[in-house]
């Protein structure tokens, strides 16, 4: 691995100052030295480091994924998701893990996986070195109750081995559920606190007892993990702030007394709302049969009303509100997860500014990093995306895999930066003569 | 996907033929011209790879392999190890493979039912790099035999390396089960083996019913038998039940050999010999000393091993290269040693030995006419090659000396080129 030396970049840092002009070295896999320069001026070589010249390309910290799910496979139901072998759905994973890397994801946090040990699996392999992919934090399956969202049993298939999520009902249950997930080595353990529309239990009814709820947070918490929850309901999400789950996934239903309870505890807390789900299920999934009027019945187009008019209001009593969420169905693909910046900017009332600071300063403390994550400055990891235009100019160019120029995680390149004399070769071009010489 | 021509090269054609120099034009996935001249070959619009001498020969083929043995020392110890990360072994291994110059292996048994088809379906699909392959069932064996890795007090079918039949239904089933699964070969261990005390290498003990009910469903389905077969008696077992791919191979009499050679054009022997003269000479580290070794039976097995296949190789039976990398002590991608051995021990010529590894590689991937060889409308499995293997078949494992490895048209392993040298003066 040797020393890479960014010369000629416009550094966005990370800290929410207007991006600047300068050079970037990194040694090892940490960010030795940031400058800055004129515009056009050129750097001396520092020894044993290579130079890449940016040509004034943007610069920024690696991307963190607050709430991912490798092992949905962009099918359309969550049984269709269940329904992949083992076998294929690692090996799914693995390939999915890259693909977040390609785009910019350089850390995400696991959000739930579709077999107990998909997500321990693929975050040991990714540390290993077996495959590649982002910075991970490894979930187990999501506990629901019978009945609850996840709970895909049917009654005349009532084996385990069918639910999409795991199946407890009681406190003792709970226990179990969590040490187990514990023992396979998790870093979160998912709780759904609230229903999905989509799956016949609505999105603002809850589910759990707080007893159940306690005893998952208690057991958790002896373990050293993190909670994480689903909690679409005002009831669910008023739990999270009483029983203290730091993550909380989507939390559309947010009343006054919710606002207050989030503002009050805001440094405690993580809010991922995945409006993506929300947004795509009303309006891009009719080829799926959710045609508008399904999902104006299924309550999607009033919960997406009410979860912008949340974030609005969340955005404006400084909780923070992450980017990710439920991509990896059919009209959600994994890849196109920076569509969530775009969401912020377009219906939340981000600026561009806090978009891409909700992306990259809030992925520090949301990876259990703090500040070594998530910025371009002296002494902290190098996560670094070299990008083609300004995302503070036009966000949606992060959507663009063309216009994310380079990757680097962890001081290694994934993906290198195109080399001036390796560009391709365009068609009717004459012959490219590559000459091996011994 | 882009045109390849090799210039300048020379070319190891596989078929046993002298090298010759001269170019050679890769269209899509096959080899479309083969040029015996310093001519050059008109590119049209190829990328043109000057070899500046190297050698151009085609792909390996590895005739007895194992992706999921994952270099543990004990069959429990591959057993051992939990189903998603013996998937991720798996695809892993794959790619070593194909980067290590085998661009076809033929599975030869997988520790998990579903280990082999999962990782060829990968292969073919481009979800993950690897050889051309095809997939074999687990070892299916008997109660007692190699590959029933259960304890007395741990019987589930979960702990066993094989799966473990008793009687001709029992067989059948376990057949069918793996033919659903979509394997492209099943494989039962008609003999014991060394490495199993209870069940040593001249041990024998299928019933001629249990391999009758598996040879009879096979060739229903289209399928191949492949089988684990040490002792005399297993290698005319398989023989008399039409088995045509046969794995060791160690102890032959007359009757054998003479049996093997009245179907030497159908029969293919891959001895596995890397094995036998790890334990007797590299296992020590793994403990098992060489007095161990050879009281586990392992001088007695590796001297009658080479004189059967010495005699073998004289009367024109096939045998190939591959078997049994992925222990500890014979680690995978190390398997181009079997050539060595083949010269060493068995008098095969340096010719002969690629020979085995090439030509009888595209025969025994059931592809005689495509593959294995450097000609015309063959398939571009192609090595490039710093040196002539044929004065050191040694190169062939080391990874600095396989300039380029082209598998389908496609390149595994892309040769160095100058233009990307310069890449950190890009500045």
């Amino acid at each position: 691995m040797s020393d890479v030396l960014f010369t000629n970049v416009r550094i966005f840092d990370g800290g929410g100052e207007a991006p600047f002009t300068g050079d970037v070295l990194v040694q090892g896999n940490r960010i030795s030295r940031v400058v800055k320069t004129a515009y056009g001026q050129r750097s001396t070589p520092v020894l044993g480091a290579m130079t890449i010249d940016g040509a004034g390309a943007f610069l920024m910290p690696g991307m963190v994924e607050a709430h991912t799910h490798f092992s949905w496979n962009d099918q359309p139901s969550l049984d269709a998701i269940q329904r992949m072998p083992p076998e294929e759905h690692i090996l799914w994973c693995a390939e999915v893990a890259k693909r977040y890397l390609d785009m910019g994801w350089t850390s995400c946090v696991g959000a739930a996986a579709a077999k107990p040990r998909l997500d321990v699996v693929i975050r040991n392999a990714i540390n290993d070195g077996t495959i590649v992919g982002p910075r991970y934090l490894a979930a187990g399956q999501e506990i629901t109750v019978p009945g609850g969202l996840g709970d895909t049993t049917q009654p005349h298939l009532p084996q385990p081995e069918f639910a999409f999520g795991a199946v407890v009902s009681g406190p003792h249950e709970m226990r179990r559920c969590v040490r187990m997930q514990a023992k396979y080595g998790v870093d979160t353990v998912k709780i759904n606190l609230s229903g999905e529309s989509i799956t016949g239990m609505p999105s603002d009814m809850s589910q759990f007892t707080e007893e159940e709820i306690r005893v998952c947070v208690q057991e958790a918490k002896a373990w050293g993990k993190r909670v994480a929850s689903h909690a679409r309901s005002t009831w669910s999400i008023k739990e999270c702030v009483r029983q203290g789950i730091e993550v909380i996934y989507h939390a559309s239903f947010c009343d006054e007394e919710a606002l207050d309870m989030l503002e009050a505890h805001k440094f405690e807390h993580f809010v991922a709302p995945g409006l993506a789900w929300l947004i795509n299920t009303c309006f891009n999934a009719s080829q799926y049969g959710l045609t508008r009027e399904v999902t104006q019945k299924m309550g999607y187009h009033r919960e997406l009303e009410a979860a912008i008019e949340s974030m609005k209001a969340l955005r404006k009593r400084g909780v923070r509100i992450l980017p990710g969420g439920d991509y990896g169905f059919a009209w959600t693909p994994h890849g196109t997860n920076a569509r969530d910046l775009e969401y912020f900017v377009k219906h939340v009332g981000m600026s561009t500014m806090e978009a891409l600071l909700s992306a990259t300063a809030w992925g520090g403390p949301m990876m259990k990093m703090g500040k070594q994550l998530g910025y371009i400055r002296e002494g902290c990891l190098a996560d670094i995306l070299l990008v083609d235009g300004d995302p503070l100019a036009d966000i949606t160019i992060l959507q663009d895999k063309s216009r994310i120029l380079a990757v680097m995680k962890d001081g290694e390149f994934h993906r290198a930066p195109p080399v001036g004399q390796a560009r391709p070769v365009r068609t009717g071009a004459p012959a490219t003569v590559n000459r091996w010489a011994a | 996907m882009s045109d390849t021509l090799f210039t300048n090269v020379r070319i190891l054609d596989g078929s046993g033929a002298h090298p010759y120099s001269g170019s050679v034009l890769v269209q899509g996935n096959r080899i479309r011209q083969v040029g015996r001249s310093t001519a050059p070959i008109s590119p049209a619009g190829a990328t043109v790879i000057d070899g500046a001498g190297a050698t151009l020969m085609p792909g390996m083929c590895e005739a007895h392999t194992h992706f999921s043995w994952n270099d543990a020392a004990t069959l429990g110890a591959i057993q051992a190890m939990p189903l998603e990360e013996h998937v991720l072994w798996c695809a892993k291994v794959a790619g070593r493979y194909l980067q290590a110059g085998f661009t076809s292996c033929l599975g030869a048994a997988c520790a998990k039912p579903r280990l082999d088809v999962v990782t060829r379906n990968a292969v073919n699909s481009g979800q993950i790099p690897g050889p051309r392959y095809l997939a074999a069932s687990q070892e299916i064996t008997v109660l007692g035999g190699l590959g029933d890795e259960t304890l007395p007090h741990l019987p589930f079918p979960e702990f066993s390396f094989g799966v473990n039949v008793s009687g001709a239904e029992d067989m059948r089933k376990a057949v069918r089960l793996f033919l659903k699964y979509g394997v492209d070969s099943i494989k039962l261990n008609l003999s014991g083996d060394n490495f199993t005390p209870q069940s040593p290498a001249e041990t024998t003990w299928m019933t001629d019913a249990e391999v009758a009910a598996a040879a009879e469903e096979v060739k229903m389905r289209g399928k191949r038998i492949i089988v684990h077969a040490r002792s005399a008696a297993s290698v005319k077992q398989a023989l008399r039940h039409g088995i045509r791919l046969i794995y060791h191979a160690s102890f032959t009499d007359t009757e054998t050999l003479d049996m093997l050679e009245a179907v030497r054009d159908e029969v293919f022997v891959a001895p596995g010999i890397a094995i036998l003269y790890a334990m007797l000479n590299e296992a020590e580290a793994f403990g098992i000393t060489r007095d161990m070794a050879i009281g586990m039976g392992y001088q007695i097995e590796w001297d009658a091993a080479l004189e059967s296949l010495s005699k073998m190789h004289k009367r024109g039976i096939r045998i190939l290269p591959g078997g049994d990398y992925g222990f500890a002590f014979t680690p995978h991608c190390q398997n181009a040693r079997d050539l060595e051995f083949f010269v060493k021990y068995l008098g095969f010529t340096p010719m002969e030995a690629i020979r085995s590894a090439t030509l009888y590689g595209g025969q025994i991937m059931m592809r005689p006419n495509e593959l294995g060889a450097v000609r015309e409308g063959y398939l571009a499995d192609l090595l490039l090659v710093d040196g002539d293997p044929l004065a050191n078949l040694s190169i062939l494992r080391e990874p600095k000396r396989l300039l380029a490895v082209m598998k389908d048209g496609q390149f595994a392993k892309a040769p160095d080129i100058a233009s990307q040298r310069a890449w950190g003066r890009a500045a």
